[in-house]
């Protein structure tokens, strides 16, 4: 009986180590949101689905992005969801479509390291700075 | 001690399956025809097709040539030859594509062999493709546009975007966001189908 109960434990630790989905179990996280702020002056309504565009194209819905610490150890991943459209400047232009920014958020659970860093589809990584006008957050500006 | 181990054994694939580790993608039969591809092409144009005359000073659409989703060539010039055309730039993974695509699936099997509808595909997969095709049943030719040439061609920044080219390769109307079906429909009565 005691075999089985040891069994019945470790099965979900083996599941989880086995697909290299939960390391480090023991280190305290906490919740935080990534905030990517994509600065590609594209015309649309501002409050609508939104991808990168020009040179930013692969930041879209389910791209696959993770979030490292300074050493390059991921520390999270996931897939990104639909960006929303954010006004480039705060000026009433009159029109349905105006110069736009993309902005991503994704929830993560973090545990504390001295710094960040976010990389989205393999590419190059990108710095992230904490930020908790809005609630905990680690913010990026791209390009910075 | 045989309980305990299917129990464990039982366990273990609860909690591979909970934290979805084991779940491979699965992909289209390999017996399945390949969705947007050659055979989606269109058949001749109908005989006596009632089309609006072209309006004068329309500039030309960019006459770019491409990859199906089965990798055969086509070029567009050779499809606008004989009736228009629309172009629908989409991605799988893009929202307003998906909430709008059953409805120009349907619009594109009403208009079948009198318009020809052309999905573009970039910033893609060809597995993801070909999954958003068979979920939205879209039975017309599809661009794997790999290195976003076509998208440029048409300076389409961000999908959706639809594109209307009148017969002859005039490129009639835009438009950026996409557009949906029945505001589609109303405008290639009003500027191309004639009768």
């Amino acid at each position: 009986m005691r075999r089985l109960w040891v069994a019945l434990c470790l099965a979900p630790v083996l599941a989880g180590g086995a697909a290299g989905c939960g390391s480090d179990a023991e280190e305290t996280r906490s919740a935080t949101t990534v905030r990517v702020l994509v600065r590609d002056i594209n015309i649309r309504p501002v409050g609508v689905d939104c991808a990168g565009t020009g040179p930013y194209t692969h930041f879209h819905n389910r791209a696959p992005f993770r979030v490292e610490d300074g050493g390059g150890a991921t520390l999270a991943e996931g897939a990104l969801s639909g960006g929303r459209s954010v006004p480039a400047f705060e000026e009433d232009l009159e029109v349905a479509k105006v110069p736009t920014y993309c902005e991503f958020r994704m929830p993560v659970q973090l545990a504390r390291r001295d710094a960040y860093r976010l990389v989205v589809d393999g590419r190059a990584p990108i710095p992230l700075t904490a930020n908790d006008s809005e609630g905990p957050a680690l913010v990026a500006v791209v390009p910075s | 001690m045989r309980i305990g181990v299917r129990l464990a054994a039982l366990a273990l694939a609860a909690a591979l399956a909970a934290t979805g580790c084991s779940a491979a993608e699965e992909e289209p039969a390999r017996s399945e025809p390949v969705a947007g591809g050659v055979a989606a092409l269109p058949r001749p144009a109908p005989t006596g097709l009632a089309l609006r005359p072209v309006p004068a000073g329309v500039p030309a659409a960019p006459a770019v040539a491409g990859r199906l989703t089965d990798g055969s060539a086509v070029e567009l010039a050779r499809l606008w030859a004989d009736r228009p055309v629309v172009l629908v730039f989409f991605s799988s993974w893009c929202a307003a594509c998906e909430q709008r695509q059953d409805a120009l699936s349907q619009l594109a099997r009403d208009h079948a062999d009198r318009v020809v509808f052309v999905g573009v595909a970039g910033e893609d997969k060809p597995a993801d493709v070909q999954r958003f095709l068979r979920a939205h049943r879209v039975d017309y030719p599809v661009l794997l546009d790999d290195d976003g040439r076509v998208a440029l061609s048409y300076a389409v920044r961000e999908p959706p975007a639809v594109v209307l080219v009148g017969r002859g390769g005039k490129l009639l109307r835009g438009w950026t966001g996409g557009v949906d079906a029945s505001t589609l429909d109303a405008r290639l009565r009003e500027l191309v189908l004639a009768g």
